[in-house]
């Protein structure tokens, strides 16, 4: 049994297709990426998810059944819109939360003390939230997301706003969620923490579903379509590149779909204003996938409203 | 319904323990206190403890008649002297504050002479020795006719469409409604003025989309609401004990505190219009707090809206003046009206018991269509992060299955 499972969902407001058939699932024990660019439809694809916004069509299964009282308290979300009420102390705050999601308030304080523990954050359990720095209130609600022990833990950028080290304490927190079996939902635009910890993504643009698969397959899929070029001269307008950008004093170039290297090489070899010293395919990262898909469906589209 | 007694729990808690409310539900016991003091201040100031003399020329009088004071330490002292220079002696050495003097015709005239220095004895004093000269006026007759003419005559009106009483010794019993509707409406106003802010505070805090992944709007709504009409209730706790207290306090030293009774059917009529009438300002909050977005926009549509409820005090004259006015009638059905309109009529008529029938069915009515409304904009209305909802969103809203 998937521990969500989301078919054909479409929802339009006003004159807008925010979601237009988009279908996942997720299992227990994954970390499962749902990534894609600004206003792509993903905040509205979680809304969905938790009963937030109702669909137009298609269907959400959770846990092999329709989101009621019982599944909510299975569920930890960390929204993208991040709110504690301010003018409450930390403890009380994140307390009244995980009672709400079905813990006894002793349960819930001595929990509570273990993650404040080791968020580092114990020292200002009784300041008031307004009182925290924002990455404070970032790992308050990181906690309030996982204090009632949910077996779906949904998550909208958890990385915003966090140092590297908290940065890495979430990575090492979201891991061991998954070893323990939990389901996790992670939306973000780093692709680098995607690649770390995601074992499927979900790519979502202008409301649908771009590309899905494992990480690996994917990256693997697309490899080839990623130059690293060393040289002197402006690399930026290449016939065939979708982006190039100066990476460790090199040009990191993202291929357009079919694009040939080979037909890179020589376009650049007939330029007199650019001299290569190093050319070579790169290891593909989500980044560049992510570019050349989502480039790659805006010029399919543009061509085809013109 | 847990997690509604939970949500109610909490906002009870977080409001109770905010200086606004401390010193909004204190001001009144503070106040009733303040008062209490000048008036018993004020009162025994006025009160001379010095005996009251009298030169009895008609003959009618005997000392030995006197009163039975239930505090006989407060009774009065009376003295009888032989001629007024006696008694003129005495008040001059400061021995009485008061001579009254009975001509050989009182019987025929009734007519008494009075003499004091600088102070005329005080209304208790008056009524003290008043008694005295009843008790010795009937002394020959009957004692149960003699007990009823001391008495005296008290009239009761009694309506016998609603079979309210009406005594003509009781201008506080008419005072009592007037002052328990500005009590009353001032806690729900409070409350529901409480309910806009933890509505708004949910949107600007953007806690919403993570209390709706734990329960339903309803259930948030109805918490907060629930949450909220507690601490009306408590600060009306703290009202009331703070009333009976101060009349209990007060009633030795001010004759018409005496009177006063507890208006079982009024406060019985306004708990039944209370709760709902509470619920749908509650309602009408919530449906603005969703709508807007900020607090600042909230509380000018509120206030707005608060004038509609208010109305009947801005035609407190027309209501004084006839009770059953067709517009006072029209704001007694009206549901925003209805609590307050009945609050005031009630103290200076009766209220057929149709209309109060009537009033409470369309109140109740309405309370409940709006709570459904108010429930489904709050949830619209929280999702729309900085924007407030038009007319168009709104009803689109209304209309969504």
């Amino acid at each position: 049994m998937h521990a969500v499972e989301v078919s054909h969902l479409a929802k339009r407001f006003g004159e807008t297709q925010a979601v237009s058939d988009v279908s996942f699932f997720v299992d227990p024990g994954e970390i499962f990426g749902l990534l894609g660019p600004n206003g792509a439809g993903k905040t509205t694809t979680i809304r969905i998810l938790l009963d937030i916004f109702k669909p137009d069509v298609g269907s959400v299964s959770l846990f092999g059944g329709k989101l009621d009282q019982d599944t909510k308290r299975r569920i930890g979300y960390l929204p993208e819109e991040r709110g504690l009420y301010k003018d409450q102390s930390l403890d009380s705050t994140l307390i009244y939360l995980a009672t709400l999601k079905g813990l006894d308030q002793k349960t819930a304080r001595n929990r509570l003390g273990a993650w404040l523990d080791r968020f580092d954050l114990a020292g200002h359990s009784h300041k008031k939230v307004q009182e925290l720095s924002r990455g404070m209130q970032q790992k308050a609600q990181i906690i309030a997301t996982l204090l009632h022990e949910p077996d779906l833990i949904v998550i909208d950028e958890p990385f915003s706003g966090l140092d590297p080290v908290n940065t890495k304490l979430v990575k090492q927190i979201l891991e061991e969620q998954q070893k323990a079996g939990k389901a996790i939902i992670m939306s973000t635009h780093q692709m680098y923490q995607v690649e770390a910890l995601c074992d499927r993504i979900v790519l979502i643009d202008k409301g649908k579903v771009v590309l899905e698969g494992k990480v690996e397959e994917i990256k693997h899929k697309f490899a080839g379509n990623t130059l690293v070029i060393e040289g002197d001269g402006d690399f930026t307008h290449i016939p065939g590149i979708l982006e190039a950008r100066k990476e460790n004093g090199g040009w990191h170039m993202a291929l357009d779909y079919g694009t040939d290297p080979q037909s890179v090489f020589r376009a650049i070899a007939a330029r007199t204003d650019l001299r290569i010293e190093r050319f070579e395919l790169a290891e593909v990262s989500l980044d560049d996938v992510f570019i050349q898909v989502v480039q790659s469906k805006a010029a399919e589209m543009g061509a085809k409203d013109a | 319904m847990r997690n509604l007694w939970i949500v109610a729990k909490y906002e009870y808690h977080r409001f109770v323990i905010r200086r606004g409310f401390l010193i909004s539900t204190l001001a009144v016991p503070l106040g009733m206190a303040v008062l209490i003091t000048v008036l018993i201040i004020y009162t025994e100031s006025k009160i001379s403890r010095l005996p009251v003399g009298y030169v009895d020329q008609a003959g009618f009088l005997n000392i030995d008649l006197q009163p039975v004071h239930p505090n006989p330490q407060d009774g009065l002292s009376i003295r009888a002297y032989p001629d007024e220079k006696t008694a003129m002696a005495a008040l001059e050495g400061g021995e009485i504050q008061a001579i009254f003097v009975f001509p050989p015709d009182y019987l025929k005239t009734l007519h008494t002479g009075l003499y004091y220095l600088e102070k005329p004895p005080s209304d208790i004093v008056w009524k003290q020795f008043d008694d005295f000269v009843r008790i010795n006026l009937t002394a020959s007759l009957p004692e149960s006719i003699r007990e009823r003419v001391i008495a005296g005559p008290k009239i009761t009106v009694i309506d016998i469409t609603s079979n309210r009483q009406f005594s003509e010794n009781s201008i506080i019993n008419v005072i009592l409604p007037f002052a328990a509707s500005f009590l009353f409406f001032y806690a729900t106003m409070s409350a529901t003025g409480y309910m806009l802010r933890v509505v708004t505070d949910e949107k600007e805090n953007r806690t919403i989309e993570i209390m709706v992944t734990s329960l339903t709007s309803q259930q948030l709504i109805s918490g907060k609401a629930l949450g909220l009409l507690a601490v009306a209730l408590t600060q009306l706790l703290v009202y009331l004990i703070a009333v009976v207290v101060g009349l209990k306090i007060a009633a030795p030293y001010v004759e018409i505190l005496r009177q006063a009774i507890v208006p079982w059917s009024y406060l019985g009529v306004m708990a039944l219009f209370f709760f709902p009438a509470y619920a749908l300002i509650a309602a009408v909050m919530i449906a603005v707090g969703g709508a807007m977005p900020e607090t600042q926009q909230g509380q000018q549509v509120a206030g707005l809206l608060n004038l509609i409820f208010l109305l009947p005090i801005f035609l407190l004259p027309l209501l004084f003046e006839n009770p059953s006015h067709p517009i006072i009638l029209l704001m007694t059905f009206f549901p925003s009206t209805a609590f307050l309109t009945i609050s005031l009529r009630w103290g200076v008529s009766t209220i057929p018991t149709w209309q109060l029938g009537l009033s409470w069915v369309i109140l109740v009515a309405t309370t409940t269509v709006m709570v459904w409304a108010a429930a489904r904009i709050f949830r619209a209305g929280m999702l729309h992060y900085g924007q407030p909802l038009n007319l168009k969103s709104l009803l689109a809203v209304l209309k969504e299955q």
